[in-house]
């Protein structure tokens, strides 16, 4: 279980003249185990703030994030981050990409290839464990990069605008790709995007945020059943809900 | 179960003319890339073979390639004022090679360390930055009062011509460093040690290389300033001597020789870089 306790993230004013920012204000929510919550806002509303706080990479100047029973102080295996931008190791090739965090925990670059080469044949990368990340498409990279997270078993995995950078087909494809990822091994997954029908189709929960100082304006349920397919986004349901968030959205934005 | 919705292929497909043409464009690119710097050279050589035959400026001060040619076998086997060219040759590049390399070895982990630890910055900036733009003749007269005459010292002033480059182009190198790279090496549970290891040193690497062919090539120019302290042999020392008699031909052998090996050292180094880091500039 994943619970933000009245999170808030104030970033100081700048040497240059920039004035403090609120970047996140009394932030609650609380995600269960194996749920997939998405969350979308406007850009700026602080979504990638909750994000990375999460992870670890920066503290909340107010209030605590728990993670199961641990207060979130530092970054760790068991939350890992899926980026924007793969953010691959350009040295290594994509076997030892995916395995990096094996590498990292059992202090030891080799021995793990049973687990790599499980890993690549569900990724769909079979034939390309050798490669280099700049001879993959960004598609490929971006399941590269998701290979790598769910390789330790992490309890939760946290994906910030994961599929942003992609063109609308090979997005699509990796949607359904995921929704089948985690139905096998069901981490709780926190996903940030600006795509209302991405976060619908893919989630549990969609938490709608205001603009900044970013605030939860309101939360939706979906009840859409799973599995889910691409012709789910024309179902009536499915347009209900698109049509209640934003309709927020627009209420938000004034 | 692998990639539930069976377009794998069709993908996979997808991927392969995208490499096709990469592997075309650089399969033509080797044709002309293999003469181009020869033809260049060559029409350098009879354009210089043209100027002097038309006697535009005097024999003395202009010989032609094939005087050139003359004096580098008569320095290369009679030698020039009791040094043979290949002696020459190799006490510059022994020089240069101790110096340079005692720069790299001690430099990038000054600049690695400066780039990582505030207080190791905050000592040696300044005198880093005070000591860069001062011209290695305005203290070569220190060095010659410190350190004699010897070898000691024309090392000593390549070492420090060169390892500012050095240092700067490693400190950079760590400080570019992409933060979600780091990131991800956090959310695993790196240690320092494998943070370095990792991802800190081989994203450091494209620039470290940058720096050393840079300073390379400072350190072949301020050869000529090293082998000005009393030397009597070496590269420099003959161009400089020779020039006082104006024997211009062995001024020109001087200078191709210097060239030409600066030349090779870079390739050198070009092939290193393209074996360590090939992923420089496509990430």
């Amino acid at each position: 279980m994943i619970q933000f306790e009245d999170v808030g993230k104030m970033y100081p004013a700048t040497s240059k003249g920039g004035e403090p920012t609120i970047a996140v204000q009394e932030f609650s929510l609380r995600i269960e185990d194996g749920e997939f919550c998405s969350i979308v806002g406007p850009s700026g509303c602080g979504k990638t703030t909750i994000l990375n706080m999460l992870a670890g990479f920066e503290t909340p100047t107010r209030g605590q994030i728990v993670v199961g029973d641990d207060v979130v102080t530092k970054p760790g295996p068991e939350r890992t981050v899926v980026f924007q931008r793969p953010s691959l190791l350009p040295w290594m090739t994509v076997s030892d990409n995916i395995g990096f965090g094996l590498t990292i925990r059992d202090k030891n670059p080799k021995g793990h290839q049973q687990e790599i080469m499980q890993m690549v044949e569900e990724m769909g990368l079979s034939g390309f464990e050798s490669h280099f990340p700049y001879q993959l498409s960004g598609g490929m990279q971006q399941r590269v990069s998701i290979a790598r997270a769910l390789i330790t078993d992490p309890t939760s995995l946290l994906m910030d605008e994961p599929f942003g950078a992609l063109d609308a087909q090979t997005r699509s494809d990796m949607q359904r790709f995921l929704l089948e990822l985690w139905k096998t091994s069901q981490p709780t997954v926190l996903f940030i995007t600006h795509d209302v029908d991405e976060a619908i189709l893919l989630s549990d929960r969609v938490v709608v945020m205001t603009p900044r100082p970013g605030m939860v304006a309101e939360e939706f349920s979906i009840e859409l059943k799973r599995p889910r397919k691409w012709d789910s986004i024309l179902s009536t349901e499915f347009l209900r809900y698109k049509k209640q968030i934003l309709s927020v959205l627009r209420q938000e934005a004034g | 179960m692998g990639y539930p919705w069976g377009n794998q292929k069709a993908e996979i497909i997808d991927e392969m003319p995208m490499a096709a043409t990469d592997m075309t464009i650089m399969e033509s690119g080797r044709n002309y890339r293999g003469y181009v710097p020869w033809i260049a050279a060559l029409v350098a050589l009879i354009v210089w073979e043209v100027v002097a035959a038309l006697h535009l400026v005097s024999a003395v001060a202009l010989p032609s390639p094939v005087q050139v040619f003359r004096d580098l076998i008569a320095t290369a086997t009679v030698g020039y004022s009791g040094q043979t060219l290949l002696s020459s040759t190799l006490f510059s590049f022994g020089r240069i090679a101790v110096g340079f390399a005692l720069a790299v070895l001690v430099g990038i982990p000054i600049g690695f360390w400066m780039a990582t630890t505030d207080w190791v910055f905050l000592i040696i900036d300044p005198f880093l930055q005070f000591l860069r733009p001062i011209p290695p003749l305005a203290y070569l007269p220190l060095i010659v009062a410190w350190f004699g005459i010897g070898e000691l010292p024309k090392v000593i002033l390549i070492f420090f011509c060169t390892i500012p480059i050095v240092i700067i182009s490693a400190m950079s190198g760590v400080k570019g460093v992409q933060e979600n790279r780091k990131r991800v090496a956090e959310c695993f549970g790196a240690n320092r040690w494998q943070m370095f290891r990792y991802v800190i040193l081989p994203s450091a690497l494209p620039e470290v290389f940058t720096g050393m062919r840079v300073g390379i090539g400072v350190a072949w120019t301020c050869l000529v300033a090293a082998e000005m302290i009393a030397a009597s042999r070496g590269l420099g020392w003959m161009i400089m001597s020779a020039g006082g008699q104006l024997q211009i031909g062995v001024v020109f052998v001087g200078i191709i020789i210097i060239g030409l090996l600066g030349y090779g050292m870079e390739l050198g180094i070009r092939t290193l870089e393209k074996k360590m880091v090939p992923w420089k500039g496509r990430a």
